[in-house]
């Protein structure tokens, strides 16, 4: 008997103590109904995974910006619209467009006056100053693209978090902004416009806000934030109709984003209306469900959309590895791959193209996305025996190839088809799938000598630079390679080179068209479509009238409002 | 607590240092030795240049020699102050925000699996040989033999979004909503149960039947106490003995091991699945974290068994460790 | 997750005990005092559960190994190949594989696609059975890779005592303390990206020795903890001494003479080994940590299948159901063998 009960004792003990911790859990629910708090219009959104960063100097994912962007206003910004208009750019906080000069290195732009952030606190010109110095210091993945004003380099080596950066010259009573370029840059205003730009005060710390998020301007501001469990936003009370013109205030009182890893389980989520909307598309598994209920010729009222992106998704090839160094199997695996089949994979929200420049993108040929393609019309299967016949010729039947691709879905999968389709040309091909986090740097390092696998590209602006970073020859790095294959062609360098010293994008989108042709005729890269994001939200959200989306930062939640009971 | 009592235990309180030691750098070897992800890389975001590297690498000590690294590592893990390298959160304040779930689930399921596997072990027992012991022992070993992820992925499914009964997964915390908190656990508390209930119901059954042979009890029967009488003072309980000390050790593995898989198909982003998106992603701080506080868990529950055994049989103490 | 039995430190067997435990047997074989091995033979084959058991788990582990037949002859394909755009006859309607949503056609009952195709448009039934094939075979290598070990590991620990035994059983603790899926987890992920790398012998990333391995190393303390008890009870039996008398080293005395008695306990062990390092691969290939793509395990199968559940759950039901029914088998089958070898063996369950 004593036996028993020291057992017992012993392990009720630990049990108690166990369940008194399992009861005091901390902080809300996540899951829960969307049900509004109240009278206050309240929504509740769902996101996989925690945003890197709720601090606008650092995020550089979309989780990260679709929220931000309604928060923090750079100098810059985006028109609040859908489609091409909403790539056009617009003043944010100055008010103004900014004046360049001649040789294309001084932009001159006024900050509006009686700003205040979401706190109270007056915007100074000066701010902005303090805005770039964080981006720089705190190492964000944005820095390079701020890089080339002039004395960001001395800022950076120079150690000193509250040193001057000489290029930027700041008066605080007439709220003139003067920026000097090392260099001219033609999508500078772009780079502007950029989240990382998006003003906090100057009393910021050099540190990451998201635990505690900094006041900005923008039609919400952010109330809580739990990492890994949640996040909130408010309306602003200090924004209002005009504060900024062409950025609208919001309809919707708050937003609360849930952070639920499960896709399956936001799918079903939204499906049942507990979740209002989720960022991510649904889960290819009910996407026939959902296109059959919710979907533009659905039974029931109509809240699925998809939409197109800036976005293309290709393999990359290592033109410094055998066996694509020749040119010849470049083009046969160009002429083989199977994209339509590749669509599959996607749940219809790939788009198969030929073309590196996605639709919409100033630099776009729309033919190249027909029969006219040098390689076969995208959406017709491929002529195998044609690439099995250059790859016979080049010698390279049964070269082993290693498929490089990261386990994010569909990722896995595709990976796995190309490789199945490399095979089918001819070659020796293994699929080789890693974590999502390690991916780029394995790829990136040229000792890993990755022969051919996965990427694609968000556009982080409207501006076809954006895009050829990855295939100039000035970008090939030892680590952390950003342009994977290696792509070192001189006309290629030239024209690049060229065409980001012009201000001005609409004088030179023909050159970028003939561009964008070259580069798919030298098959240094195998482009295979575009991706489709999609709008997924509850019945009791208006989609029919308040769900646009923006072709940079796609869903813009201050737009959104609730259906009239 | 006489002194070779104390002795031992302090015995084992050393060994179970030893042993917390000897994981701790395990993991840290596992992490950093074999070829994996760069964590300054990782950190530097899309787009990293070789100075953003650099400076993240100074900033976070990862130029320095391994053991430095794994000096600092620990010191932090005892400060609380460890941050995970690819999101940059404070490691104990996630797992202090995870623990009530992973806690609430193994709980719960090993409070209902002690209690269906004493009441059909039982029943087992006593109706041993016959079709309903048989029938039950089939069940049991079916509920071994089935992987747990998978049956917990067929019943969120079908039991809770096609049927619509339970929700679609996910976790509501107790404080929030104490209904919502248990009907969210149903079907993770069962999925975890049934195989352990398979398999302690059957380790009951078979003690029972042992301790029933034994010449106590048979003398307790000649002596003329009632079968009821005899099955609970004397049976029962000697049974019930190796089944307590078995689920305390259980308990410890059960933290490390099938909560995980539960967690992730049920999405209760507990400890468990924290774990095993950290691990997946080689992100070192959470790994040791986690493993250091599983471990933790398992080596205390063993030692604690161990103790207690000790002060009942002076033969364990002084051979100086059971034969366990 | 299901751990192995051991036995209670000196209950090896009724094979040399002369209490009259045997006299009293109602069982006359036992009686007419027939040798240990012989009586655990008949005694197995009149249980016919345990050996119908026996026989499906090795029916299954057959088809597995005749993946290939399969693959060549019927399916005409290999469990790699993708399908992706092709079509086939369903009720004479060409039907694609993998339609533009995804979706993967269900079981045909033909040749080509008899169970149906997955996101991928691959042969179901031909990855089923070289699933099988991988999934079986790792968690039988792995088993006699843990009883090789811990045989040795338990033997040394329980004969020699003192240092040895103080090292091993420390060790021993280690691995222990670890919890089971989370090392697993950790080993498979760390290896699957670079492989191992131990001088003269190089393994790939996604070789499946890794998971093999790891499998074989976590389930070293469940047998070796038993057999060093065992070791260190029988250390003491008389015809121990005798063979220390007759002159023979420590080491020949406990492979030869100490080893064939713990026997029994292997006997008992190596099915419910094999039952348990197959669902423990099937879990880490679940989270991704065991078998690596493109290869097939009933694990992986399923992690891709409940993908896909609620418009192709076939995905994710046959693979589940193989690997119960596996487990299944070797579980009942393992029971038989065990009550076999002797009806009133005490066992203590651990894990």
């Amino acid at each position: 008997m004593r036996k028993l009960c020291v057992s017992f004792v012993v392990l009720g003990l630990a049990a108690v103590t166990s369940i008194g911790l399992a009861s005091c859990g901390g902080g809300d629910s996540s899951g829960d109904g969307a049900g509004g708090s109240g009278d206050a219009s309240s929504v509740t959104i769902a996101q996989a995974a925690q945003p890197d960063f709720l601090d606008p100097a650092l995020s550089y994912t979309i989780h990260g910006w679709e929220p931000m962007w309604l928060v923090y206003t750079p100098l810059i910004t985006y028109k609040r619209e859908e489609g091409k208009a909403g790539s056009e750019l617009i003043p944010g906080l100055a008010d103004a467009m900014p004046e360049v000069s001649a040789d294309g290195r001084t932009y001159e732009l006024t900050l509006r006056k009686g700003l205040e952030y979401s706190d109270g606190t007056p915007v100074k010109a000066s701010d902005f100053e303090h805005t770039i110095k964080r981006v720089l210091n705190l190492e964000s993945g944005g820095a390079p693209y701020y890089e080339i004003i002039e004395g960001a380099d001395a800022y950076l080596s120079g150690g000193n978090a509250n040193a001057d950066i000489s290029g930027i010259q700041t008066d605080d009573k007439t709220g003139e902004i003067t920026i000097k370029l090392t260099a001219p840059e033609g999508a500078f205003s772009n780079v502007l416009a950029m989240n990382f730009a998006g003003l906090v005060p100057s009393d910021t710390p050099f540190e990451n806000m998201t635990q505690d998020p900094a006041p900005g301007v923008g039609a919400y501001m952010f109330t809580k934030s739990e990492p890994n469990r949640e996040f909130v936003l408010e309306k602003n009370p200090k924004f209002e109709e005009g504060t900024v013109p062409g950025v609208p205030v919001a309809n919707i009182e708050t937003v609360k984003t849930v952070i639920i890893p499960s896709v399956p389980q936001q799918t079903q989520d939204v499906i049942d209306n507990e979740l209002d909307f989720m960022q991510e598309p649904p889960a290819a598994d009910f996407v026939a469900e959902i296109l059959d209920r919710f979907g533009p010729d659905g039974s029931e009222d109509q809240r699925f959309e998809e939409f197109t992106t800036l976005s293309t998704y290709y393999f990359f090839l290592n033109t410094e590895v055998a066996p694509f160094d020749d040119p010849k199997v470049r083009e046969a695996v160009n002429i083989g791959l199977d994209k339509p089949a590749l669509a599959r994979l996607f749940a219809g929200t790939l788009e198969p193209g030929c073309s590196f420049l996605p639709p919409e993108m100033p630099g776009y040929v729309e033919s190249l996305d027909s029969a006219e393609c040098p390689w076969g019309d995208p959406n017709q299967p491929p002529d195998l025996e044609r690439a099995q016949k250059l790859i016979k010729e080049a010698g390279a039947e049964g070269a082993k190839v290693t498929v490089w691709g990261d386990n994010v879905d569909p990722t896995p999968k595709v990976t796995q088809a190309y490789a199945d389709q490399l095979n089918q040309m001819g070659l020796d091909a293994e699929p080789k799938i890693v974590d999502g986090g390690v991916y780029f740097q394995t790829i990136g390092n040229q000792s890993t000598e990755a022969q051919t696998g996965f990427l694609n590209w968000f556009a982080d602006f409207p501006h076809p630079l954006n895009f050829f970073f990855l295939v100039d020859g000035a970008t090939i790095q030892p680590t952390n390679n950003q342009n994977i294959g290696n792509v070192d062609d001189p006309h290629i360098n030239k024209e690049i080179k060229a065409l980001s010293e012009e201000p001005n994008l609409n004088d030179v989108a023909d050159r970028w068209e003939d561009l964008n042709e070259f580069l798919v005729d030298s098959a240094y890269l195998v482009p295979y479509g575009y991706r489709k994001l999609t709008t997924f939200m509850s019945e009791r959200m208006d989609f029919e009238n308040c769900a646009p989306v923006n072709p940079i930062y796609y869903n813009d939640y201050s737009q959104w409002c609730l259906k009239d009971e | 607590m006489n002194s070779a009592m104390a002795r031992f235990a302090v015995r084992r309180l050393l060994s179970m240092l030893l042993v917390l030691f000897a994981v701790s750098v395990l993991v840290f070897l596992i992490f950093n030795v074999m070829p994996n992800g760069d964590p300054a890389v990782r950190m530097a975001g899309k787009i990293p240049t070789e100075t953003q590297v650099e400076a993240i690498r100074e900033e976070w000590g990862f130029d320095e020699p391994l053991y430095v690294q794994y000096v600092r590592t620990m010191e932090q893990l005892f400060s609380g102050e460890m941050i995970s390298y690819a999101t940059r959160q404070n490691v104990s304040e996630e797992i202090w925000k995870g623990l009530p779930r992973t806690l609430s689930l193994a709980v719960g399921a090993a409070l209902i699996w002690m209690a269906f596997a004493i009441a059909l072990g039982l029943y087992s027992a006593l109706r041993a040989g016959r079709l309903s012991d048989r029938f039950l022992t089939v069940l049991a070993l079916i509920g071994i033999s089935m992987p747990v992820f998978w049956i917990g992925a067929l019943m969120v499914y079908y039991l809770g979004y096609k049927a619509g009964i339970f929700p679609n997964g996910g976790y509501v915390e107790f404080t929030v909503n104490p209904l919502e908190w248990l009907w969210h656990l149903v079907l993770p508390w069962t999925a975890l149960s049934i195989l352990f209930i398979g398999f302690y119901s059957r380790v009951l059954r078979s003690d029972i039947l042992e301790t029933m042979g034994e010449d106590y009890v048979r003398t307790a029967r000649a002596k003329g106490l009632s079968e009821r009488r005899v099955l609970l003072k004397h049976v029962l309980r000697n049974s019930l003995i190796p089944i307590v000390t078995l689920w305390g050790l259980d308990f410890g593995a059960v933290i490390g091991g099938a909560a995980i898989l539960t967690e992730t198909v049920f999405d209760l982003q507990g400890v468990g699945q924290y774990a095993a998106e950290s691990i997946k992603g080689l992100d070192l701080p959470p790994i040791m974290a986690v493993t250091m506080f599983g471990a933790f868990f398992i080596v205390t529950f063993n030692a604690l068994v161990d103790i207690a055994y000790a002060a009942l049989d002076p033969r364990i103490r002084l051979e100086g460790r059971s034969s366990r | 997750m299901v751990p192995p039995s051991r036995d209670e430190a000196g209950s090896a067997g009724t094979e040399f005990t002369l209490d009259s435990s045997e006299q009293l047997s109602r069982d006359p074989a036992e009686r007419a005092g027939l040798g240990p091995w012989r009586l655990t033979g008949r005694r197995l084959r009149r249980d016919k559960v345990a050996l119908v058991s026996g026989v499906v788990f090795l029916l299954l582990l057959a088809s597995c190994l005749a993946a290939p037949l399969w693959a060549e002859h019927v399916a005409e394909t290999t469990p790699e190949e993708n399908h992706l755009s092709d079509q086939v006859l369903v009720d004479g309607k060409p039907t694609d594989v993998v339609d533009t949503l995804g979706k993967p056609i269900g079981p045909t009952w033909n040749g080509h696609f008899f169970l149906g195709a997955d996101g991928n448009g691959r042969d179901i039934m031909v990855r089923l059975l070289y699933g099988g094939r991988n999934s079986l075979l790792i968690g039988l290598v792995a088993a006699l890779g843990t009883i090789a070990m811990g045989l040795v590991l338990g033997l040394l620990a329980g004969y020699y005592r003192g240092r040895a035994d103080s090292v091993i059983s420390w060790a021993m603790d280690v691995i222990w303390a670890f919890p089971v899926i989370l090392l697993g987890v950790a080993l498979g992920t760390a290896l699957a990206l670079g492989g191992l790398d131990l001088g003269p012998i190089t393994i790939q990333g996604d070789s499946l020795a890794i998971p093999i391995l790891i499998i074989a190393i976590i389930y070293i303390p469940y047998l070796a903890r038993p057999v060093r008890g065992q070791a260190l009870a029988l250390r003491e039996r008389e015809f121990v001494e005798a063979a220390r008398a007759q002159g023979m080293g420590s080491l020949r005395i406990a492979f030869t003479e100490v080893l064939p008695n713990v026997a029994s306990t292997l006997v008992v062990f190596l099915p419910l080994l094999v039952a348990n390092a197959i669902l423990l691969e099937a879990s880490l290939s679940f989270l991704g940590a065991g078998v690596q793509p493109p290869a097939a395990s009933w694990g992986t199968m399923i992690a891709e299948g409940v993908e896909r559940i609620a418009t192709a759950p076939h995905l994710t039901i046959v693979p589940g159901l193989m690997l119960t029914l596996s487990v299944l088998s070797l579980n009942v089958f393992g029971e038989g063998v065990r009550d076999a070898l002797d009806p009133r063996a005490r066992v203590r369950i651990e894990h």
